[in-house]
């Protein structure tokens, strides 16, 4: 009886390999009964995120990973090369390297938490079709409970990682909690989107957006939940907000001086932070100068981004140290007795 | 007097060992944190022992030598850092109170600060212990509003010149909060000075000093400063200067007198 892992990701393998073998969330179910179904394999587990799918199983002594390998790209119907595209784990190997799935160590954004809940809820939908036992079962628990130590007991996870994220973590540095604080997205592209949302999934309750096309700010502002503005009548919802988010591409710059300086009595001289992700810029850094404004461009964001993703590597050595002693004190079968 | 000094000493050492702990504790070490609001706490106690030594050898309330001015001072500021800092869980506020405790019971612990030989009073005027006990309290809470200041600078300026490393700037509180709490700390304080200021009113005649005018004429500068603030609205960097340069300002004043 031994454990194996194997799996390919967004480091071995290219998008048009990993789509070919990403499993939808129904056919989960079918994967994991049609991997146990054979005598060979004795408990199985299947994973598949967007930038990853593994298979983690326990089988007879006799089985090798090329068998294992050879059933998934048959039922994948899967006949080009597939050199360099999987990688293999046996034993406390497989063991360590769920560690460090689950602890987020071996995401695309180092130390992410959404794979934590994937991981999770892939065991409990095998552990719901009896596709787990013994060894399984304390394997995924064990992970768990390593996952929450590493991200507990280091700085793997702090920081934000992206410019969205970084606007959120400095919108929170100036007002604290962001529950009850108004936004204002000029520009309706992509990064808007992200950065909205991304405030909103923090707290932010009132959302607008504006646009040179109203079409346009309609449609994001929709998506969002927000309201549109109309592009001539931004200047006059500057005397509530606490966010503004500038991602217009527009060549010269749309917020000035003189329109912040006309709304501070109205607005109590309250700190309004600016987040300009434009290029060319769109808010005037002379906007910056006003004593309770802060203005961030999208070097400083991206600056804040790489500083943090530095951090979080700096982490690992100690995250491997954990994982190995959480490991080595672990009485699992199939992977240290 | 060995005793009782004593305690000024081991007051001192705690509030040291607060500011110590504290800012080894900033990069986000939690437990450092708790430790440096316990030895805070614990200096407060020790605070306490001090200032009823020193009231039971006047017979009055401590405010009779400069040893006690400070003492008394250093434990209202205590006082209410540790009633603002769990309020606001601001506990980085103690980190630069402690300093500040710990300089004025240093400058109380200088030979001679402390009257060797007390008298005990024969008779207490209630109004005239009100008067300088309220008013040395409610120093206390202007000058933890004048620190929160000192705070909200080093923040603002680490935000403006976009200098986010370090602990100090992930375990500050954040900019809107700092300036809800100096404004509602300064408040306290004002509302307490203004008890005080009513105290001395009521004292008998003959005992209005210069100590009443400054407080008054300090009253008023306080009252037009958050006056402006809650009807008109300050950037809070106006609102932190001006916290920190009454406070300063009016200390020099008292200790000129």
């Amino acid at each position: 009886m031994k454990l194996v892992c194997l799996g390919l990701n967004h480091e071995t393998a290219p998008v048009e390999v990993r789509e070919r073998f990403a499993l939808l969330d129904g056919a989960l179910d079918g994967e994991t009964e049609s991997l146990v179904s054979s005598d060979d394999v004795l408990e199985g587990v299947v994973l598949s995120t967007c930038n990853r799918t593994e298979y983690y199983a326990v089988v007879n002594g006799g089985t090798g990973v090329t068998d294992l390998k050879n059933w998934i790209c048959q039922r994948r119907e899967y006949n080009g090369s597939t050199e360099g595209f999987f990688y293999h784990y046996e034993a406390r190997d497989a063991a360590e390297h769920l560690c460090r799935v689950a602890s987020g160590m071996n995401s695309m954004v180092l130390g992410e938490t959404e794979i934590f809940g994937q991981v999770k809820k892939a065991y409990k939908r095998s552990l719901e079709g009896g596709a787990t036992k013994s060894v399984l079962n304390k394997l995924f628990q064990r992970a768990f409970g390593v996952g929450k130590k590493v991200r507990t007991h280091t700085a793997i996870q702090e920081g934000a990682t992206s410019v969205a994220g970084a606007s959120v973590e400095l919108a929170e540095k100036v007002f604290g909690r962001l529950q009850g604080s108004s936004v204002m997205v000029i520009g309706a592209g992509e990064m808007s989107r992200k950065t909205a949302r991304a405030l909103q999934s923090r707290g932010a309750s009132s959302v607008m957006v504006t646009n040179r096309s109203f079409d346009k700010a309609a449609d994001l502002a929709e998506e969002i939940g927000g309201r549109a503005v109309p592009f001539s009548g931004w200047e006059e919802e500057l005397s509530h907000l606490d966010v503004v988010i500038a991602a217009t591409g527009a060549p010269h710059f749309v917020v000035k001086p003189q329109h912040v300086e006309a709304v501070r009595r109205k607005r109590k001289f309250r700190p309004l932070i600016m987040v300009d992700i434009a290029v060319p810029r769109d808010i005037d850094p002379e906007v910056g100068e006003i004593e309770e404004v802060y203005l961030y461009d999208i070097d400083t964001l991206q600056e804040m981004a790489d500083e943090a993703r530095k951090r979080r590597e700096e982490q690992l050595r100690l995250c491997e140290e954990i994982i190995r002693e959480e490991i080595d004190k672990a009485s699992l079968p199939a992977v240290n007795d | 007097m060995v005793m009782g000094i004593s305690w000024v000493v081991i007051a001192t050492v705690l509030a040291a060992a607060g500011g110590v702990v504290g800012v080894v504790a900033l990069r986000s070490d939690k437990v450092g944190r708790r430790a440096a609001l316990v030895c805070m706490a614990l200096s407060f106690g020790a605070q306490l022992m001090a200032l009823g030594w020193r009231g039971e050898l006047r017979g009055q309330c401590p405010l009779g030598d400069l040893g006690e001015i400070c003492l008394f001072m250093a434990w209202s500021l205590t006082l209410f850092y540790l009633v603002t800092g769990t309020t606001y869980r601001v506990s980085l506020l103690g980190v630069f109170t402690a300093p500040f405790v710990f300089l004025l019971q240093v400058i109380s612990l200088i030979p001679g600060a402390f009257e060797k030989n007390v008298v005990s009073a024969e008779s207490i005027d209630a109004w005239r212990e009100a008067h300088t006990s309220l008013s040395v309290l409610s120093y206390g809470a202007l000058a933890l509003a004048a620190v929160a200041g000192v705070m909200f600078f080093v923040l603002n300026y680490q935000l403006k010149a976009r200098k986010f490393g370090g602990g100090l700037v992930q375990g500050m509180p954040s900019i809107s909060r700092l300036v809800q709490a100096m404004a509602r700390i300064a408040v306290v304080g004002w509302v307490i000075l203004t008890a005080g200021i009513i105290a001395g009113l009521l004292m008998p005649k003959g005992n209005f000093g210069i100590h009443l005018m400054v407080a008054t004429i300090t009253w008023v500068l306080y009252a037009v400063l958050l006056g402006v603030y809650f009807v008109r609205g300050l950037p809070g960097r106006q609102l932190a200067t001006g916290l920190t340069v009454l406070f300063v300002l009016s200390l020099v004043v008292f200790a000129k007198l």
